[in-house]
């Protein structure tokens, strides 16, 4: 890279963000060059997405000034920022799906002739683009809903360089892709980058930026820590910047021999999504499972769940083979789950805490089938309440009222009406406070030493080996390393990330 | 990974795939209804020779003509996701007020037109302004709309019913007067507005908008489409369609307008749109396709006359080409979503 | 977000006024607002009635007889709370139609066929729940809009009805003797100070609805049904059979219609076979009724008493309007009470929702 002596594209000096009285980044530092790709890497919460959110016009800094090709901007809405040419690419793609891909780059600035749209006009223009993004022509007037995802996304960031990108945020792009579909993103990139965009990249896989990024800039608790030249990185070197030097406390090793597993999962495939996968858990053994988004981490608990169907290899469940053809029949077996989403999957909002417990298991309510005894069901939502220590005056009260924390622990009380024999805690502490994810961690202690086999799934890497006895690391459906009681984030986050070859079994 | 071709059939006929700018010309809910319709017809003119005749055809033209008209505007309006179940209090309501004056001033046709359509267009004005911008799901506050503009109609009416009306608008109705060279001047009218509202949403920018309003209303908002005037219009256009469509009823009919001249007629106008295959939950429909579920609704009901069956029957074939169309079209989209 | 703001409800400490206290109360508690618009209609009408402004006195023998008409309406509108509240644009527009049609299996069974009350009415019943498991079919499992399925077994249960009767009422001597089910009767023991009250309100809507609150409140089936109207997904991941319960709903409405089937029956001494979608049909009414009464469109929030008190409010004002104004005014001015009724109340609802988060 020699053109360091140019100007930078965008130069943001001093950033300092607060919400409410927490300090979301302070100081940060982000300086990017045209025709280069630069990589922002960091753990959740690092401060990545703010950072973001605030070139992208969705958030103002507190403190700190930002520079766009060295003049002095302020950038106060994502109409400001639009016009500078800062141009965001979502995970969730933004578009229409009955809409054709012409149409959905065009859409809010059609080309017109009088009254109708200029369809030859953007025809030229859009063969242009679809070439750049690696798409066939008679794709032009496809419905975006028929395309794959990646295609979709394509489509995105076609419809973000039609609107004169300049600078290109991508956030996470490759988390839902392929690999054959991660090169031909790669390939815009770079045809991109050819034609003096600056591109900011988003990713948690670090072993990509070897091929991508020019340079990575690392965040850790809100701060920028430095800019690096890609050359001088390895895998390991950037897992060490992202964790820092924080030693998180273990629990006390634990030795779970001879007991017979709760689960056992033999050579479990399910669609293209994981392949092949191998997993024991005993009673009373906490098992981390950690991978990245699209890793199919998510779809092993979903599997032993019964919300999505095994297509190869078995389940044992306390030495039977077990099939699971829904969720309700995963908790007639003593198997429950704390979904990920909290708010779209697990909380019914306007309902009362009670109702958010009690419809975990309705059969306990009453020795009649079918019928509701009220006392009971106060009893047992008090109780759960008291023990997972829920702050709110009374089990009447309305979940949606509630702070993350405390409507996380409801969701999880409706998992332990009755002591589940296994339970599958997905995302246990996201969007919850750190008191409450003290507390959580605790309960989860406290409920594997009663015997409860507990399987966490999560992103969290300093929570993943907090609790488990045992973390296991997916990688593109596979498991693709094991870890004891000594792993150490670096380990597992160059797992995860990459720097390991799969572990591949006969 | 997935072959995109081949879930939508492709009609590129005559144009070369190479310059194709444009989605394709017709889609496949259309071509079915094509095919389901050219059958029927076929059919019943081999059952009862007189079906295929002028004397049976035109009449079904003309009853097409209000229903496919209304659900033009019904289409615009369930594209964006929304709904009218008050078009038939609208008809009651322009018809009475059209005929009144009629009654009472012999005005003539284009200023008796005019009223009408601004009549039914101050109605759409009043459900478009309160579903845009009271932020109430359409069903509900076109449900209560339909009770006021009953309300408004029957006051119109009074306790009886509007009698001695002149002819002025035999020119819409099934005689001799309502047709020139054959065709009966209703149907032409409504032709001609469904290739304008075709046109309108095939080829004007505001009309595209209207699928990405349906589609999605937050991204709709953020490519800074106006969302809230974009609604309001296409309840507009479809009270000024009721008050054209009243215009041809009062036509078609006897010299009498009944006070039940839009009972129900909202229910038809929605089987006609559906079957057409737009999309209740927005985002996606023809007018062309409204125009052909209108047409094979009336051919099921005068098929069913002609067969010498009870007339009553037709409504339960409706029923069942409801099932059938949005049926096969649930499960295509079903198929084309998960491949 | 995912730092240490608590929510301000976690403890709720504010304190407000009286006033503010009652207006929350009266926007967020349908049941109060309710029963205040009771007792404004019922005192406006009887100031009327006492100035001499009513053709007829506004009495409670008046609003007892009254209460006739609020035995279809009531359970319709209890019809449609199972079905709302199931979410995902739950609606039935064909109980109208279902009522037609049971109205003939009924003037068949009882008044053709004669096999007796009770089997009659068993076989009645079991039709609307058929015709309701049709649209439950179509809704839940095949994942037709519930607008579209219901608007096509509107239009199929409307023809079959008029088709199996040849299009003419079934009014036989044991139907015309039916009549006595509407009758008003006294209320035994402390009956004989109070105005009599129609007989429908003891035999289907009292039951009707003292069922439908324990389904709701006391049952795990209503609890699921809550559950999957309040969010789909997450009862799906609770373990809910969402299919098989949003089904259920459907049935449960057309059960009820079928036995709105026999009241009308017995209103009219006559089985018609456009009994339920004659004129407006029976649906927008009902529909208009749940709405009024709370329900909320998309679904987990509505209660009976919503349903019961709406209904009530509805009749009575109706009553009162046809007393206030003569003859077709009358029944014009009521058009008028609904629609702005209706907007009103679904304006409220946003209101309420935007102001105070929820409302039940």
């Amino acid at each position: 890279m020699s053109e360091q002596i140019t100007t930078p594209r965008i130069a943001m000096r001093g950033i300092s963000k607060n919400y409410g009285g927490v300090r979301a980044i302070r100081q940060a530092e982000l300086t990017v060059y045209p025709g280069t790709v630069h990589a922002l890497v960091g753990e959740n919460g690092a401060g990545k997405s703010t950072l973001i959110k605030i070139l992208a016009g969705a958030e103002q800094p507190n403190t700190g000034t930002i520079a766009f090709d060295g003049e002095a901007v302020s950038i106060a809405s994502t109409t400001d920022a639009i016009e500078l040419g800062v141009q965001t690419v979502y995970q969730e793609p933004q578009l229409f799906p009955e809409l054709s891909i012409t149409e959905n780059i065009f859409i809010g600035r059609e080309i017109k002739r009088g009254l109708r749209v200029d369809w030859a006009a953007q025809a030229a223009q859009i063969h242009e683009l679809l070439d750049m993004i690696g798409l066939p022509h008679h794709l032009a007037t496809a419905p975006v809903g028929d395309l794959s995802i990646a295609q979709q996304q394509q489509v995105s960031i076609a419809k973000a360089v039609a609107g004169e990108a300049r600078i290109l945020i991508l956030d996470e792009p490759s988390a839902i892709l392929t690999d054959t579909e991660i090169n031909v993103l790669f390939s815009i990139v770079r045809r991109l980058t050819a034609r003096g965009v600056a591109v900011i990249y988003i990713t948690h896989r670090l072993d990509e930026l070897f091929e991508i990024a020019d340079t990575v800039t690392v965040m850790r608790d809100g701060q920028t820590l430095d800019t690096y030249d890609i050359k001088d990185l390895t895998v390991t070197k950037i897992a060490e910047l992202m964790v820092g030097g924080i030693v998180t406390e273990k629990r006390p090793e634990r030795s779970f021999d001879g007991l017979s597993p709760t689960l056992e999962l033999h050579q479990l495939d399910v669609g293209h999504l994981l392949h092949g996968v191998d997993l024991q858990i005993r009673p009373g053994e906490i098992l981390g499972l950690y991978g990245l988004l699209g890793s199919g981490v998510a779809e092993i608990a979903e599997a032993v769940y019964g919300m999505k169907q095994p297509t190869g290899g078995r389940m044992v469940y306390q030495g039977k083979a077990m099939v699971n053809k829904g969720p309700a029949e995963a908790r007639r077996r003593g198997i429950t789950l704390v979904p990920a989403n909290r708010s779209a999957q697990g909380v019914f909002s306007f309902q009362s805490i009670r109702f958010n417990i009690s419809i975990g298991d309705l059969a306990k309510l009453s020795p009649v089938k079918g019928w509701i005894n009220r006392g009971r069901e106060r009893d047992i939502a008090l109780d759960l309440i008291k023990r997972l220590g829920v702050k709110t005056p009374n089990e009447n009260q309305p979940i949606s009222a509630m702070s993350g924390g405390n409507a996380q622990k409801v969701v999880i009380a409706r998992q332990l009406l009755s002591t589940p024999k296994l339970l599958i805690l997905a995302e246990p502490t996201q969007g919850v406070d750190v008191g409450a994810k003290e507390e959580i961690h605790r309960l989860i202690g406290d409920l594997a030493e009663s015997g409860t086999a507990v399987l966490v799934v999560t992103t969290d890497l300093s929570e993943v080996l907090r609790i488990s006895d045992r973390v296991l690391v997916v990688r593109e459906g596979r498991i693709a390393a094991e870890f004891g009681h000594d792993a150490t984030q670096v380990d597992i986050l160059a797992a995860a990330s990459g720097a390991v070859p799969i572990r591949k079994e006969a | 990974m997935r072959t995109t071709e081949k879930s939508r059939p492709q009609v590129t006929a005559g144009i070369p795939v190479a310059k194709k700018i444009l989605p394709s010309l017709v889609t496949g809910q259309e071509v079915v209804l094509i095919g389901i319709i050219a059958v029927l017809w076929i059919l019943l003119g081999l059952l009862t020779p007189a079906f295929l005749t002028a004397g049976s055809i035109l009449p079904l033209l003309v009853a097409v003509a209000p229903i496919a008209l209304i659900g033009v505007g019904m289409t615009l309006i369930i594209i964006t996701a929304g709904i009218d179940v008050s078009v038939g209090a609208a008809i009651m309501v322009t018809s009475v007020v059209t005929s009144q004056t009629m009654v009472a001033t012999g005005i003539p046709l284009i200023p008796a037109v005019l009223l009408s359509v601004a009549v039914g267009a101050l109605l759409g004005l009043v459900n478009g302004y309160l579903v845009a911008y009271g932020k109430i799901h359409a069903i509900i506050i076109t449900f209560g709309t339909a009770n006021l503009f009953q309300f408004i109609g029957l006051r119109f009416f009074g306790s009886s019913t509007v009698n001695g009306l002149p002819d002025t608008f035999d020119v819409f109705g099934r005689g001799e007067a309502g047709r020139t060279f054959g065709i009966p001047h209703s149907f032409a009218i409504t032709v001609i507005v469904v290739a304008l509202a075709w046109w309108y949403l095939r080829h004007a920018a505001s009309g595209r908008h209207l699928f990405a309003v349906g589609g999605n209303e937050t991204a709709a908002r953020l490519a800074g489409i106006k969302v809230k005037p974009l609604i309001l219009r296409t309840y507009v256009i479809t009270g000024a369609l009721v008050g054209l469509a009243a215009c041809f009823l009062i036509g078609q009919g006897t010299s009498t307008l009944e006070q039940s001249v839009g009972a129900g007629r909202e229910l038809a106008v929605i089987a006609a749109v559906v079957i057409g295959g737009t999309s209740i939950l927005g985002g996606r429909g023809t007018v062309l396709g409204t125009l052909l579920g209108a047409i094979l609704v009336q051919t099921v009901t005068s098929g069913v006359t002609q067969m010498g069956w009870p007339s009553q029957l037709s409504d339960f074939f409706v029923g069942v080409a409801i099932i059938a169309a949005v049926g096969t079209d649930i499960l295509r989209e079903r198929s084309r979503r998960k491949s | 977000m995912s730092t240490t703001t608590l929510k301000r409800n976690d403890v709720q400490q504010r304190s407000h006024g009286f006033g503010y206290k009652s207006v929350k109360m009266l926007l967020t508690q349908r049941i109060a607002l309710l029963g205040l618009l009771i007792v404004v209609v019922l005192a406006v009408m009887m100031s009327l009635d006492a100035a001499g402004a009513m053709s007829g006195s506004y009495d409670a023998d008046y609003l007892a007889a009254a209460l006739i008409s609020a035995v279809p309406l009531a359970m319709l509108g209890l019809a449609e709370l199972m079905v709302i509240l199931s979410g995902r644009g739950g609606i039935d527009l064909s109980v109208g139609a279902i009522v037609s049609l049971c109205c003939i299996v009924f003037g068949y069974s009882y008044g053709i066929w004669d096999l007796g009350l009770f089997p009659s009415i068993v076989i009645t019943a079991v039709a609307g729940a058929v015709c309701g498991a049709i649209n439950g079919f179509l809704v839940a499992y095949i994942g037709f809009p519930p607008l579209i399925a219901t608007l096509a077994t509107f239009y199929a249960f409307k023809s079959l009805a008029l088709i199996i009767s040849g299009q003419k009422p079934i009014s036989t001597i044991q139907i015309q003797d039916f009549f006595s089910a509407a009758q008003s009767v006294e209320i035994p023991v402390i009956g004989y100070n109070l105005p009599n009250i129609p007989l429908g309100i003891f035999t289907f809507l009292i039951p009707t609805a003292l069922l439908a609150w324990i389904l709701l409140n006391r049952t795990t089936f209503g609890r699921r049904l809550y559950a999957l109207g309040t969010n789909d997904v997450a009862a799906r991941w609770a373990g809910v059979d969402t299919r098989a319960n949003r089904m259920m709903a459907y049935v449960l409405s057309g059960l009820i219609s079928g036995l709105v089937a026999i009241v009308i029956v017995a209103q009219f001494a006559s089985a018609r076979p456009d009994a339920g979608v004659s004129g407006n049909g029976l649906a927008l009414p009902a529909i208009t009724i749940a709405v009024l009464g709370g329900v909320a469109i998309t679904g987990g929030i509505g209660r009976v008493s919503g349903i019961l008190l709406a209904t009530l409010l509805v009749v009575w004002l109706n009553a009162g309007i046809l007393l206030a104004f003569a003859g077709n005014e009358g029944t014009q001015l009521q058009l008028l009470a609904l629609g702005l009724l209706l907007i009103g109340a679904s304006l409220l609802n946003n209101l309420t929702r935007k102001k105070f988060g929820v409302l039940y």
